[in-house]
């Protein structure tokens, strides 16, 4: 058992209320600065890092990475652009690549 | 199928209906370590997506009477007020072994208070907005340890998929191939045998 903190990277505007809960935030503007903020922070050992959306869209290949790790979680957030559905369509992938079947297919 | 590599000898055979042996029994090991992992999984999903969507609308609207907030007081004037939290968070990590995989677990820790700011210069609207997040945050950390789960379970399954296939496609025939191989060689060789046997005892007669 131990103990790990909680990180946020995301837009600027967003970032001011996980601020206020406590979360550690990063707000960083462009992708590049993104991904280097997240490899950063999977180095130092963070629990639960969250994600916006619009940023998540385009660093789609470093969040895939580290998916098998067992820490930390990246959860996706809605920012305030628009929406992209980028977290269920992750779930969705991950699930059609694990059973084989889209499981998830809108009844 | 492929045969593999090896001298048609009695002691070969023997060792190679071994590895069959211990072949099939993981096979089927996993065979049962993949099924289960599914159930878990298919359990999950339609909680987890549930409640992705729910939690997704939910935050934004918080955010968007946040940001709402913020128009009318300012950036600067909340950034000030925001700039010294003194709400600390941070998550103790549990993990369960589940089918070996190994699933975080996550326990939320927080001290201080989330209104860091005197009441003076924000508005009410931004201390709604804080406060509801605040209990928000507990569903959000639920929600990071069920995808995580669901992420962690997937990719598990995969890699289980891939050894049960190689094992059961690839692996099994090929040392099954082979046995049958053996067998073929040494029945033939005993064949030959005896007709030499045969042979000579027939030339070993006539004379």
């Amino acid at each position: 058992m131990s103990k790990v903190k909680i990180a946020a990277i995301g837009e600027n505007d967003v970032m001011l209320i996980f601020k206020a809960v406590g979360v550690e935030i990063f707000p960083v503007e462009k992708t590049d600065e993104a991904i280097d903020v997240l490899n950063r922070l999977i180095k130092t050992g963070y629990g639960i890092i969250f994600i916006t959306e619009s940023l998540a869209l385009s660093m789609d290949e470093q969040i895939k990475k580290y998916i098998s790790l067992p820490l930390p979680s990246i959860v996706i957030i809605p920012g305030l652009k628009e929406r992209n559905q980028y977290a269920l369509k992750f779930l969705r992938n991950s699930i059609i690549k694990a059973i084989g079947v889209d499981v998830m297919k809108e009844k | 199928m492929m045969i593999l590599q090896v001298n048609a000898t009695r002691m070969e055979l023997q060792r190679l209906k071994k590895r069959v042996k211990i072949a099939k029994r993981g096979h089927k090991l996993l065979k049962d370590k993949q099924d289960e992992l599914m159930r878990q999984m298919l359990s999950q999903i339609e909680e987890v997506k549930t409640k992705r969507i729910q939690i997704e609308n939910e935050l934004q609207s918080i955010l968007q009477s946040f940001v709402l907030a913020q128009s009318e007081l300012g950036k600067e004037q909340i950034e000030e007020a925001l700039s010294l939290p003194t709400k600390e968070v941070a998550v103790l990590v549990e993990t369960k072994n589940l089918m070996s995989v190994k699933v975080p677990k996550f326990t939320k820790e927080v001290s201080g208070e989330i209104i860091c700011y005197g009441f003076l210069n924000t508005s009410g609207e931004m201390d709604f907005a804080l406060l509801k997040f605040e209990k928000f945050l507990d569903t959000l950390i639920n929600l990071a340890e069920m995808e995580k789960k669901v992420q962690l379970l997937a990719d598990e399954i995969d890699k289980t998929r891939r050894r049960v296939n190689a094992l059961e496609y690839k692996l099994i025939p090929s040392l099954e191939e082979t046995i049958r191989y053996i067998t073929m060689k040494l029945s033939e060789f005993e064949r030959s045998n005896l007709t030499r046997l045969m042979k000579i005892k027939d030339i070993v007669r006539e004379h």
